[in-house]
């Protein structure tokens, strides 16, 4: 495992950026175990000072250090995305998996479930959601409803894996040798889905983090928890940049960019080399 | 004289081809008819070339596919109506397949002996470690062992070494036939004597009857004990195997001995033979 | 040199071989993440093909024989790699060195003095193009005549093949197998060029096409002097079509020679095994396969790469390469047991 990673790190120059940046972001959220001041309290320090060695980032016109709220706001916004794609990654297994090799009615009714969600549109859901939930609105609410939205396109994938693999003649032999549905299932059969499990679970990351930017940005949201999201919102909401407080907005702006780029990086390096064909051609190139 | 093997009646299946507008029915097999001694084990060929249906009728008898007519029964019992895990387990255990591409039969990303034990466990009721001793055993039958092939994936292995691989795992459970779907045709010529010489060592000494498909006469001739052969879904020959070779009286088994081969330029009849007979089919097919 | 077989009018032949294989190297480099892996796909082979000549090539999976082929025609491509010797062909109005040759003077070789006949014939004829346009594609501009007696010329040399007019009109679906074969046959022969390569073409027909398909390529090549470059692992094909065979195993050259005599009296071991071990019709007799496995060519045996499966192997074969040396008239063999005066 370790020889793979120092492998990537070596020859594939995407990998390495994409580590280098996330590992950047991941050291800020990290850093808000130290911080000073939680993060709900207001007016800590003198407001709306520019960077200076005592405030890196500066300061906000709420009175916060710039650079600790900036820890605790990636730091949210990283678990609600590792969240959501996690809860959709598990969702979208079980129907795609079940969906491809059960196949027939299960089949059907599970894909035109599916085809609603995939043209639901999310936005307008989203919106309406928070208006009907509004003082109870919390963050691991959205997650769910956030989850339960973003797992019809990669569950069509998986299906579509899944149903070509069933017909392949070792899933024959599998049966004959005794194995249990469930055993092919997830022995056999999830060696050539995870691949595709692991890539969309980077991208989706990137979704539910862009959508809950947005949905923050416009305070559909609960406010009061930092996230990327919050932090501008209340950039905007006290006119930063037209009272020439630009870094309140720069640098929440900033690290939320490089996320993105770092999760993309790596998404795209490591999907060609997890994909199987190519596991395969470096398994015959080592023996 | 007791309960046949394997009797096969009046069995057909119909394919749709086509898109929705204009589809097609394709007789795949139509009218077939087969018995096997339940007191002697004997290897029975079914000849043919593609199209002729013989793949579907194998599929058909190890219950993988449903006959559309007629019926087949195994050791007495209908083998389209067995239902839930035990009863499918039982059949497994008398009844195994052997595929015609050994690189296929085993999933490429995981060990061969992965399938031994798993046959092990759920069709010989072994425990961990008998499953071990099984496993060798019946890779010993085949002119393999554990040292050679434990824990090798199959790119590892030969074509010749994989397909003997599939034999042992299909021998496990001590079953009372082997339906072999071309064999041999992806196996490497020096290496597929080897094979076929087994096919009639488990007959002779293993006491399993074989059903072998396969469109090459030469190796039909060499181990069969009864010979069948099937021509666009229908049975058009069958008796006894050098006697139905030796003289054949069917119009396609006559076109097919005589457009066999030999290995042997010194025997070469003029290829230009062949040009005086008149082809089946000279029109382009209307799409 | 040519079998005892139908003598067609034949154009006086031209002196020299029409294809020289000296000292090729041919291997498959790949980069995987840090991990270099060379196969030695070809390694160090002669042969040569002379005017009119049908040439078999036999031999198992990675006995190297469909990379030689593909170098020879020029389809190298990364990660294959020429690494060493050359090719020679030779036609009227010059001679050119395939392996040096870049990618302009191929083309022009193409269908007029090189041509090739794929296992697959669907690689070659698009499927969304009616056949008459795949002629036009691939050979019209050799030919360099007007269109309607362009037509008239293919529709000539398709009754060659027993295919009617009416072929031309078609789309390749709408054909069968066998057709679509000797439509591909039709096509690399269209230009009479000198070589003509084969690989596989009948493998993936019924044994009864096949037949009639492996005779209309034997009349075509006889009627056209065409020389034949025909791969296949089916050794019975061999028998009956090639004038001269080679036996590849594990990307060397192991025997060559005329193809009566090397059925009658193979020398190398492994020839020896290969054609006592080919069941025919009508004996009992048993035969023996033989043990092991074709080696790794990523990692080949030091010495003669068929020693570990060899009975006559002695020390010497686990050391030393043997050459491929003389063993009589127009016949080599590249083993120290069956010719000791190798290892001089």
């Amino acid at each position: 495992m370790l020889v793979v990673l120092r492998d990537l790190l070596r020859h594939r120059p995407e990998f390495a950026l994409g580590a280098v940046l996330v590992g950047i972001v991941l050291a800020v959220a990290a850093m808000s175990l130290l911080a000073p001041h939680p993060p709900e309290l207001t007016y800590v320090v003198p407001p709306d000072l520019p960077p200076s060695a005592a405030h890196p980032m500066g300061t906000t016109s709420r009175g916060q250090d710039t650079f600790w709220q900036l820890t605790f706001a990636i730091r949210n916004t990283i678990l609600f995305g590792l969240t959501v794609a996690l809860l959709s990654r598990i969702l979208s297994l079980i129907i795609g998996l079940l969906s491809g090799y059960l196949g027939g009615a299960v089949d059907r009714v599970l894909m035109s479930i599916n085809d609603t969600f995939v043209v639901v549109p999310l936005f307008p859901i989203l919106v309406l959601f928070y208006f009907v939930m509004r003082d109870s609105m919390s963050w691991a609410a959205l997650a769910l409803v956030m989850a339960c939205l973003g797992w019809a396109y990669d569950a069509r994938l998986i299906r579509s894996i899944t149903m070509s693999l069933r017909t392949r003649e070792f899933t024959e032999s599998a049966v004959f040798s005794g194995m249990t549905t469930r055993q092919i299932v997830l022995q056999e059969h999830l060696p050539y889905v995870l691949p595709i499990v692991f890539s969309t679970t980077l991208n989706n990351m990137n979704w539910s983090i862009g959508l809950e930017v947005t949905l923050s940005v416009l305070g559909f949201t609960s406010i009061n928890t930092p996230t990327i999201g919050v932090m501008i919102y209340w950039a905007n909401q006290h006119t930063a940049l037209v009272a020439g407080i630009w870094w309140w907005i720069f640098f929440p702006v900033a690290l939320v960019v490089m996320l993105f780029v770092g999760l993309f990086l790596l998404a795209v390096s490591m999907n060609e080399f997890i994909d199987p064909r190519s596991r395969l051609a470096r398994m015959r190139g080592g023996s | 004289m007791s309960v046949p093997l394997l009797e096969v009646e009046g069995v057909g299946r119909t394919f749709r081809t086509g898109g929705q507008l204009r589809p097609r029915r394709v007789r795949a097999v139509g009218g077939v008819s087969l018995t096997l001694d339940g007191d002697r084990p004997e290897i029975l060929a079914v000849i043919g070339e593609s199209g002729s249906g013989k793949s579907t009728l194998a599929r058909m008898i190890l219950g993988l596919l449903p006959p559309a007519e007629g019926t087949i029964r195994f050791a007495g019992a209908p083998v389209a109506a067995r239902r839930g895990r035990q009863e499918r387990l039982a059949f497994m255990r008398r009844v195994q397949p052997i595929f015609q591409n050994p690189f296929e039969a085993f999933n490429p990303l995981k060990r061969v002996d992965r399938y031994l034990f798993a046959t092990a466990r759920w069709l010989a009721g072994a425990g961990p470690d008998e499953a071990r001793s099984r496993a060798e055993r019946a890779l010993r039958q085949v002119g393999l062992s554990l040292a050679e092939v434990g824990g090798r994936f199959p790119h590892e292995l030969s074509g010749g070494q994989l397909q003997r691989v599939a034999i042992a795992r299909a021998l496990i459970p001590g079953p009372a036939l082997l339906v072999a779907d071309e064999p041999v045709s992806m196996v490497d010529a020096s290496l597929r004597m080897s094979i076929v010489n087994l096919f009639r060592t488990l007959r002779d000494e293993l006491r399993v009857s074989i059903l072998y498909i396969t469109h090459d006469l030469a190796t039909a001739y060499y181990i069969s004990d009864r010979i069948m052969v099937m021509q666009k879904g229908r049975v058009v020959e069958s008796g006894p195997a050098r006697a139905v070779l030796d003289e054949p009286r069917h119009p396609y088994t006559r076109q097919l001995k005589d457009a066999v081969l030999q290995p042997d330029p010194a025997a070469a009849e003029t290829l230009e033979a062949a040009l005086a007979a008149p082809p089946e089919e000279e029109a382009p097919v209307p799409g | 040199m040519a079998a005892a077989s139908v003598a067609a009018a034949q154009p006086a032949p031209r002196p020299g071989p029409v294809l020289e294989v000296r000292g090729l190297r041919a291997y498959y480099r790949a980069r995987h993440f840090g991990v270099v892996r060379e196969v030695r796909a070809v390694d160090e082979v002669d042969l040569a093909v002379l005017p009119g000549q049908i040439y078999g090539l036999a031999g198992e999976s990675s006995s190297g024989k469909s990379t030689l082929v593909k170098t020879i025609a020029g389809a190298v491509q990364p990660p294959l790699e020429i690494v060493g010797g050359s090719i020679r062909l030779s036609f009227r109005g010059g001679a050119v060195e395939t392996s040096r040759a870049g990618a302009g003077e191929l083309r022009a070789l193409r269908w007029k003095h090189l041509s090739y006949i794929m296992q697959g014939s669907m690689s070659v004829l698009n499927p969304v193009r009616r056949i008459e346009r795949t002629f036009v594609d691939f050979a019209a501009r050799h030919i360099g005549l007007p269109p309607a007696e362009f037509r008239r010329l293919v529709e000539a040399h398709l009754q060659r093949l027993r295919l009617e007019p009416a072929v031309l009109d078609a789309y390749p679906h709408q054909l069968s197998g066998g057709m679509r074969q000797r439509v591909a046959i039709a096509l690399a022969t269209l230009c009479r060029p000198e070589l003509i390569i084969a690989d596989e073409p009948t493998t993936a027909l019924d044994v009864v096409v096949q037949k009639r398909v492996l005779a209309l390529i034997r009349a075509v090549q006889r009627e056209l002097g065409s020389s034949l470059l025909f791969v296949t692992h089916d050794l019975a094909v061999h028998a009956n079509l090639c004038d001269r065979l080679g036996i590849m195993y594990a990307g060397r050259l192991v025997e060559e020679g005329p193809t009566a005599e090397l059925f009658r009296a193979p020398r190398h071991p492994y020839t020896r095994h290969l054609i006592a071990s080919l069941p025919r019709i009508g004996d009992t007799v048993p035969r023996e396969g033989l043990e092991g496995a074709p080696p790794n060519l990523a990692d080949p045996p030091p010495g003669c790469r068929f020693h570990p499966r060899c009975p006559l192997a002695t020390e010497v074969c686990r050391q030393r390469v043997p050459p491929l040396a003389p063993a009589g008239p127009g016949r080599r063999v590249a083993c120290f047991a069956a010719l000791p005066e190798s290892l001089a």
